[in-house]
């Protein structure tokens, strides 16, 4: 839907000044980067926090739900907490410092750290989320719950550093440079985690492989 | 060459894994939603700043005399100058007619210390 009469969120204003302009509406600030719409909430823009909660919050809180063993609540504190942080460091936030959701990442991921380590505690993994809608047929959609809930299990029985590595890598999809980035390691240590922590999910699933559809 | 081990996962199929697990994204709860956004309300440094109009003739003149407290310092130094200018020279007549009524011998019997204190009547009880 069009919204005439405004500018683009990292755009200008009527006047041609450089600066964050409200975006009122939401296909204005749907296709804004992260950091463009972190600036204008710190500017008084409250869309623009809305926007960013959806876009970040559901990977913050699936995240936070593996490292913390399947432990919804708990993940859920973890990313309200996340976000606050991100929220009352956004007037000062510097453009050209790490992605947003690089830093979310590693604040959350120090948080559940904090957290495993105040109460150690295993937690049962049956429940891991609902698959998503959209994939062919009540079979395939029961295996990919099946594997998704046998990975999750797998992802239990791992280190903290290992978990924290693989989530990273292989769910969220981050570079192994912004992994090393939030752990605050090296590249190669990160390499190194996700490598052995493949062969231990390996190792935890491969008994399971008939179960799950690789007889 | 050794064969593969086929009662090992194999990368190829870890993925298969990494993606049913992607496929199945955390849904965040209302809920949550509304007390991530209650937090973000609460956390923001200022509210949004409606559009500014131009300061009108009187604020700039408030603005050009120094603000709302130099205003009220301004205010309060005129009315002490109306006391002054009205209230003071009641004393100075009542003094004028003490001074100038002792070079008058028959009229200077009438007035005593007490005449030249304005309000006194009416501290005494208007008698």
């Amino acid at each position: 839907m069009a919204c005439p009469g405004r500018a683009l969120l990292w755009g200008t204003d009527r006047k041609g000044s450089p600066r964050i302009v409200m975006g009122q509406c939401s296909s204005d600030l749907d296709g804004a980067p992260d950091h463009a719409l972190l600036a204008a909430y710190a500017a008084g823009d409250l869309a623009a926090a809305r926007v960013l909660t959806a876009r970040l919050a559901p990977r913050v809180l699936g995240f936070a739900a593996r490292m913390l063993k399947g432990d919804r609540a708990e993940a859920e504190d973890v990313t309200q907490e996340a976000m606050l942080r991100l929220w009352k460091i956004a007037p000062d936030w510097q453009q050209d410092q790490a992605k947003v959701s690089t830093w979310l990442f590693r604040v959350a991921s120090n948080l559940c750290l904090d957290r495993l380590r105040r109460a150690g505690r295993n937690v049962d993994l049956d429940d891991a989320g609902e698959p998503a809608d959209g994939t062919p047929g009540v079979v395939e959609r029961m295996v990919a719950a099946d594997r998704a809930a046998a990975l999750e299990a797998a992802l239990a029985t791992l280190s903290e550093r290992q978990r924290q590595a693989v989530v990273l890598r292989h769910i969220e999809g981050l570079a192994n440079p912004e992994i090393a980035e939030v752990m605050d390691i090296s590249v190669e240590a990160v390499e190194s985690l996700t490598a052995r922590g493949k062969r231990a999910l390996a190792a935890a699933l491969s008994p399971r492989r008939e179960e799950l559809g690789y007889g | 060459m050794a064969e593969p081990d086929k009662t090992r996962i194999d990368d190829d199929t870890l993925e298969d894994f990494f993606a049913a697990a992607r496929a199945a994204p955390v849904a965040v709860s209302d809920d949550l939603v509304a007390r991530i956004l209650q937090d973000a309300a609460a956390a923001q440094p200022w509210a949004p700043a409606p559009a500014r109009a131009a300061p009108g003739p009187l604020a700039r003149l408030v603005g050009a005399l120094g603000g709302w407290p130099s205003l009220a310092g301004l205010a309060a130094a005129a009315l002490a100058g109306v006391w002054i200018g009205t209230a003071q020279p009641v004393m100075i007549e009542d003094l004028g007619i003490g001074l100038s009524a002792r070079s008058d011998t028959a009229a200077a019997e009438g007035y005593d210390l007490a005449d030249l204190m304005p309000g006194y009547d009416i501290l005494a009880g208007g008698s």
